[in-house]
């Protein structure tokens, strides 16, 4: 490894010295890059040279991202690169391209691997990312951390300089044998997927088959050879829960603990979207759960509505909890008002930072319909939730969702990681009702490869830094504390009680016991199982059934009230944060665990008894005083009988949500159908809160004469909004913002007028709304996927970004909205007849409602200002249209269910 | 994998049959050619599992979604690499192997497995045609030698594995050709036996020494052996037949059916007998009293002697079609199984007690049988059955074929020499293949009482890396069945 002194020297001469000692994994590597770093940096020399790194044993995406991560500028990956020569000269490469072609494609997959890590963390640049050193470190002494790593978090502490030689020995030896090897063929390593040889996997064929073998013919004693394997890792110690064990308490008789019935109310399954599975294994989970008083969780596809009634034959297969994801896929007022729970995802326990991704072939008709969205088009959400970017604003939304569901539990679900705790208590002076730390392990087969092992941290680090730092600032009681993350036993429910959690989230081990024999081959829409999958024929072979599942949740609580019995506890509130009940296991004697210390994660934080330690008391939501009684008071008669009402309200700016609580009354009553337009006209005069319009419902027309702030009409669900400045207003309203940002954020249907200009971020992820107004700011129609946006003034950069779905006609008299827009997804198609009747129908109807000048203008010479619109058409909903023409099917919109 | 969608594309397909009215005029194997194209499209089924299942069920760890992927690819060198990583013969195993990877396939599940003996057998045989397949001559010789007792799979797998480790193998065979069960329990149709010879030919130029007609503990001192050689790896077999003495036991036209069956291999191998020494079919009622393979081996033997009529009986129950509800996938199916050898004539019954051997002149005539209940004793758990009044009769029988099972190895050998202990069941006791005697080993059906060839040969290779470590003094660097390389660094 050389650094090169001269900020423009493309001449790297790397000299490689003759090594005959293998490096080790990323070990020694990484050392040597985090110590020359380090050093230079704390001599103040580090911008003097560019680091270059020439190394063998890199060839993954995360091998790459931590070595830049931790200060290479650049990366020689000479293993790898003849790695590929080697492929190509084996001729396993059937496509036809050269050898210089198939390095470039392998660089470029790196480029591709590496982009997506950073974007993960919000970064955009290779720059940013070096030396930014995102990482936490599992397993690794401070010592070592300190000096190679400096500033970097190693909770648990591990291996030391000593430690780490010895593991490279052990490849070394390996490498280069004092006798001859008799075998002739790499090892197969089973990091990835299971193999005999290969890495310990906690799901293997002895324990996913013990576990089908004890759900389905609701064996007890099957149930408990299942536990015990997975439960005694020993010296393997796959997880850290592993290392812990029971002090001894005074046992007391099992009947004397609280009965089944209490654990299971505190069970869910865990988020898979409708989409990522199917409706068959989806629905399976639902009844069951919902059978035994827990709950099943919708995932962030949305739900179909016909669940949402009970079968004739008592089965219920509604998601208790729904969730609200950052693409916010088919989150109406309906769906939000049908739930016991309603989960805000800010991040995935497995692939932290990212969105989810349904690749476009998994989606098909159903599940466009469901998500508000076009078939065939992939489907992402963006990593971040775009109306959360503070904490504030999270409680903002935590505020819109009690809206819009008073009776539902509000969650929020994070991902261990350092600093989760802090997360927490602000998620708790947000009022969230509900707190879920999401462990790594587990998600889904379709993640990407360097997400599944390198991303997120285990849930016990997270739970316990959770419960003491809520602890710690007396917030612990107002909370319910929720935690989820590849647990499969009994016992793994015990050691999250005691580390602090009162509720307990599984998936993987429901759906092994649905079938899933984790082939992790979800990606490829080809779950030969009937799971993660949304082919009909697949489907047709789905093997799962609720009384299975029900089987299995039994059987967790059977086991668990087992130990609580051991350990002396009549309910699961005295036991919860009883971290002190937890000690590390002194027979082990494997020499790399002796170097943990586990003792951060079962320290019993001190606090006087006032303070409580397990969720005793509700959030106060505020929810007495806000304007939304007074319109349901003034609507009584639209709810009762559908009789047209309308009424005049002033609004100021601490009244928030407006809209959403109205609209729980009428989807309750009314459901996704709503009301006639315009049933309920409320006309209010004044400065809007944040989210204005939210979830409104169809039947609510609200005309505002003021200005609104952020969030303007997000989660719109059929309701009409119209807004105009103030009478008295003196300013040109075209040139003036009169909305904030982010607004109609994963709205799905209803109608905007809007006389001024909008912030950034107008209609991102908009799913369904007509919207006109007058001028935008940055990344207008942002991830749209349908709807018409009306643009007619100038907009910001970077239009129509990640837009798969609806149109956008840009008003452009000045020619200066070609440079604005992304032209990555869409294309400028020329108008045709429905886009001149559609600008003039919606143009005419905005003049009607606001009395917008620009409109008036536009209209009066309509034949010649409407050649300066252009047609914003994204290029996937353009091909899937043609598709649909060509087989003359019906468009999606009125597709009827194929449930087998 | 090589296509994710290939499972939903393609059936199972297995190569035809010969007709079974011509294929029992001789005793070649019986399956016609299957068109390379065809076998791609097999592999192609293959889905990669993220367990594999297969892997885990085939006794030898055979790294089977590897190797169906290369073959989808057409590698066939590197098929080859990866299969014989683990198995030592498959061109044995690909014929005969009852195949608990395809019983625990993942596809399995719901659809008819992958195809994974048929590709483990067009693998070694391409491997072998395109002369990828040499000896393994060790690169240094560790000065250390070797006695394996017994040329049955176990023991070749065992003498195969010490040789690669460098040790000086001599293999004892008290038979007068090499191959154990392979050979003299196998019919021809099922097993041609220049399959064996020529691997025995790979084996003798790598340096393995074979002597036949020794038996130790007979003509050769078990004693003398412990003086000369380092380590002795018994693999004797399970040879004792379970008999069932019942009244006629002693009548002329009962035998054991590895005396019928061995009898035939030589006859095939070019050995002439006496003619009262012939055990013959031809012509005869005959009875194959045991419903598993051997039993199967015997009516497909009874067919090409061109027997009068062949009836197979079993005392056990006859086993569902389908799996039964506490015996679901991975397990091993107890189904009913239709071997080639019934579908060339046969009639089965099961449920039957035999109660008595009838004769005449001190000759079998007949077999007196009843049908039985089958129950399960509420209190004990145990089963037991009960014989079905009036059901009693006797059927014709002129040949009565006795393949009971195997009880446990020989005694009177080896075994008594060096004084082994045996356990209760009458298998020698090891911990960890390791016998009483220190320098002793032991593998296969000796040891695990009677089981596959599969397993013998996954006993040979373990028993080899725990002879090896005694030898050597430190872990072995052969290949495990459980543990990785990384372990033995």
């Amino acid at each position: 490894m050389t650094a090169s002194h001269g900020g423009r020297g493309r001449r790297v001469t790397p000299a490689r010295a003759a090594y005959t000692v293998t490096f080790s994994r990323l070990s020694l590597l990484l050392l040597a890059v985090g110590a020359i770093h380090h050093h230079l940096v704390k001599n103040g020399r580090r911008v003097r040279a560019g680091l270059v790194v020439e190394a063998g044993d890199i060839w993954e995406t995360h091998h790459y991202a931590t070595v830049i991560g931790y200060g290479a500028n650049a990366v020689s990956p000479y293993l790898a690169l003849d790695t590929v020569r080697n492929i190509y000269n084996s001729k396993l490469i059937s496509k036809e391209l050269n050898l210089e072609e198939a390095e470039k494609n392998y660089i470029k997959a790196v480029g591709a691997g590496l982009l997506k890590i950073f974007s993960k963390m919000g970064i955009s640049t290779l720059q940013s990312y070096h030396g930014a050193q995102i990482f936490e470190a599992i397993g690794l002494s401070r010592s070592v951390v300190d000096k190679f790593f400096t500033g970097t978090v190693s909770r648990i502490e591990g291996l030391d300089l000593d430690g780490i030689a010895k593991e490279i020995l052990v490849r070394h030896r390996l490498a280069f044998p004092e006798k001859p090897i008799p075998v002739n063929t790499l090892e197969v390593g089973g990091v990835y997927q299971w193999k005999r040889r290969g890495e310990e996997h906690l799901f293997n064929p002895e324990t996913i088959s013990l576990l089908q073998q004890a759900a389905r013919n609701g064996d007890y004693e099957v149930y408990k050879q299942f536990a015990e394997k997975v439960n005694i890792q020993s010296e393997k110690a796959i997880t850290l829960r592993s290392l812990l064990q029971f002090s001894e308490r005074t046992p007391i008789p099992i009947d004397e603990v609280e009965p089944k019935e209490e654990i299971f109310r505190r069970f869910a399954t865990g988020a898979m979207s409708f989409g990522s599975i199917s409706h068959e294994a989806h629905s399976t989970l639902a009844i069951a759960m919902n059978r035994i008083g827990a709950k099943s969780n919708s995932g962030e596809g949305g739900e179909d509505e016909i669940r949402f009634q009970r079968k004739e034959n008592g089965d219920w297969e509604r998601s208790a909890i729904k969730q609200v994801a950052s693409g916010r896929f088919g989150v109406t007022s309906n769906y939000l008002t049908n739930a016991n729970e309603l989960q805000i995802k800010i991040a995935q326990g497995a692939k932290p930072g990212e969105g989810g991704q349904l690749p476009g072939h998994k989606v098909d008709e159903w599940i466009g319909r469901v998500r508000h969205s076009t078939p065939g088009v992939g489907l992402i959400s963006p990593p971040p939730h775009h109306d959360i970017y503070s904490i504030e604003d999270l409680a903002q939304l935590i505020f819109d969702l009690k809206n819009a569901n008073r009776e539902a539990r509000i969650n929020v679900k994070l991902v261990s990681e350092i600093g989760v705790g802090t997360i927490a208590a602000g998620v708790a002076k947000g009022k969230a009702d509900v707190v879920l730390i999401s462990g790594f392990d587990g998600g889904t087969g379709a993640s990407p490869i360097s997400s599944i092992r390198h991303a997120g941290l285990p849930w016990e680090l997270g739970l316990s830094e959770t419960h003491q730092t809520l602890v710690l600032n007396d917030l612990r009681s107002r909370i319910t504390v929720q935690v989820d993350g590849q647990m499969r036993t009994g016992r793994d429910l015990a050691v999250a009680t005691l580390l602090g959690a009162e509720e307990w989230g599984i998936s993987t081990a429901a759906l092994v016991v649905e079938g899933c024999i984790l082939m992790r081959k979800c990606h490829l829409n080809t779950c030969p199982v009937g799971i993660a999958t949304q082919r009909k024929e697949l489907r047709e072979v789905f093997n799962g059934h609720p009384d299975h599942v029900v089987n299995y949740f039994t059987f967790l609580a059977q086991e668990f009230r087992e130990i609580m019995a051991e350990l002396g506890y009549r309910t699961v509130n005295e036991m919860v944060g009883q971290a002190d009940v937890l000690r590390v296991r002194e027979d082990l004697d494997f020499w790399k665990l002796k170097t943990l210390d586990l003792s951060p994660v079962i320290t019993k934080i001190e606090s006087p008894p006032s303070v409580g330690l397990y969720k005793r008391m509700d959030q106060d939501h505020e929810l007495d005083r806000i304007l939304d009684w007074k319109l349901i008071e003034a609507s009584k008669s639209a709810l009762e009988k559908a009789d047209p009402v309308s009424a005049e309200f002033e609004i100021r700016n601490t009244d928030r949500a407006v809209g959403a609580m109205l609209s729980n009354e009428i989807s309750k009553k009314f459901g996704s159908v709503g009301l006639p337009d315009n049933t309920i006209n409320i006309k209010l005069r004044g400065s809007a809160g944040q989210s204005f319009g939210a979830f409104s419902t169809k039947g609510i027309r609200f005309e505002l004469e003021g200005e609104a702030n952020d969030y303007f009409g997000k989660g719109l669900s059929g309701a009409q909004l119209i807004i105009c400045p103030d009478r008295e207003a003196k300013f040109e309203a075209k040139k003036n913002i009169i909305i904030g940002n982010v607004a109609f954020y994963g709205a799905t249907s209803g109608e905007a007028y809007i006389r001024g200009m909008a912030g950034e971020r107008f209609c991102v992820r908009n799913s369904g709304v007509t919207a006109v107004v007058e001028g935008v700011g940055d990344h207008g129609c942002e991830y749209m996927t349908g709807g018409y946006a009306v643009i007619l003034g100038p907009t910001g950069r970077n239009f129509a970004a990640g837009m798969s779905g609806g149109i956008a006609y840009v008003y452009d008299p000045e020619n200066n909205f070609s440079i604005n827009c992304n032209k990555e997804m869409v294309d400028f198609d020329p108008l045709e007849n429905d886009d001149l009747m559609r600008i003039r129908k919606l143009i005419e109807t905005h003049r009607k409602f606001t009395r917008s000048g620009i409109a008036k203008i536009i209209l009066d010479d309509f034949e010649n200002a409407v050649q300066s619109f252009i047609k914003v058409m994204p290029k996937d909903y353009k091909k899937v249209l043609l598709k649909h023409k060509a087989k003359e099917q019906v468009v999606p919109e009125s597709v009827s269910n194929n449930i087998v | 994998m090589g296509k994710p969608t290939g499972f939903l594309e393609f059936k199972r397909e297995l190569p035809k049959t010969k007709d079974s009215k011509e294929r029992i005029k001789d005793y070649k194997e019986i399956y016609l050619d299957f068109g390379e194209h065809k076998i791609l499209d097999q592999a192609a089924r293959c889905m990669d599992c993220g367990v594999p299942f297969c892997h885990s069920g085939c006794p030898l760890g055979n790294i089977i979604p590897e190797f169906n992927d290369a073959v989808y690819h057409k590698d066939w060198d590197k098929a080859y690499m990866i299969l014989s990583s683990t198995n030592n013969f498959p061109e044995f195993t690909g014929r005969i192997c009852p195949a608990p990877c395809e019983t625990s396939c993942v596809l399995g599940i719901n659809n008819p497995p992958v195809t994974i003996e048929l590709i483990e057998k067009t693998i070694i045989e391409n491997a072998f045609e395109k002369g990828l397949v040499q000896p393994h001559i060790p690169a240094k010789r560790t000065g250390k030698k070797v006695a394996v007792v017994g040329s049955g799979p176990a023991g070749l797998a065992a003498a195969s594995q010490m040789n690669k480790a460098g040790h000086w193998v001599t293999v004892f065979e008290r038979d007068d050709r090499i191959g154990g069960l392979l050979r003299y329990g196998i019919p021809d149709f099922k097993l041609e036996k220049w399959i064996i010879d020529r691997r025995i030919n790979l084996m003798m130029e790598a340096g393995i020494v074979f002597k036949t007609k020794s038996e130790v503990g007979k003509n050769v001192n078990a004693n003398e052996l412990m003086t000369e050689y380092d380590a002795l790896i018994l693999c004797t077999g399970s040879t004792v037949p379970r008999d069932l003495p019942i009244p006629g036991r002693d009548l002329k036209g009962i035998h054991f059916a590895m005396d019928f069956l061995t009898q035939q291999n030589k006859r095939v191998a070019g050995d002439q007998f006496m003619r009262k020494d012939e055990i013959l079919a031809t012509d005869k009622d005959v009875i194959v009293i045991g419903g598993g393979d051997t039993g199967s081996d015997c009516v497909g033997t009874s067919n090409r002697h061109g027997a009068k009529s062949i009836t197979q009986i079993e005392l056990l129950a006859k086993p569902p079609d389908e799996r039964d509800s506490n015996n679901p996938w991975p397990q091993w199916p107890m189904i009913l199984r239709t071997s080639s050898s019934h579908e060339e004539g046969c009639d089965r019954y099961w449920s039957v007690l035999t109660k008595e051997f009838i004769g005449e002149r001190g000759r079998l005539k007949g077999l007196k049988v009843v049908d039985i209940k089958w129950s399960v004793n509420k209190k004990t758990g145990k089963s037991g059955f009960e014989e079905i009044k009036g059901t009693e009769r006797i059927l014709p029988c002129n040949l009565a074929l006795l393949s009971i099972g195997f009880v446990h190895p020989e005694h009177d050998n080896v075994i008594e020499q060096l004084e082994i202990n045996v356990n209760k069941q009458g298998n020698v006791s090891d911990i960890d293949f390791q016998t009483n005697i220190d320098k002793v080993f032991t593998a296969g059906d000796m040891r695990r009482g009677q089981s596959l060839v599969v397993w013998a040969i996954s006993e040979g290779r373990e028993a080899a890396r725990n002879a090896d470590r005694f030898l050597m003094g430190e872990k072995s660097l052969l290949e495990a069945r459980d543990e990785s390389l990384w372990e033995l660094a």
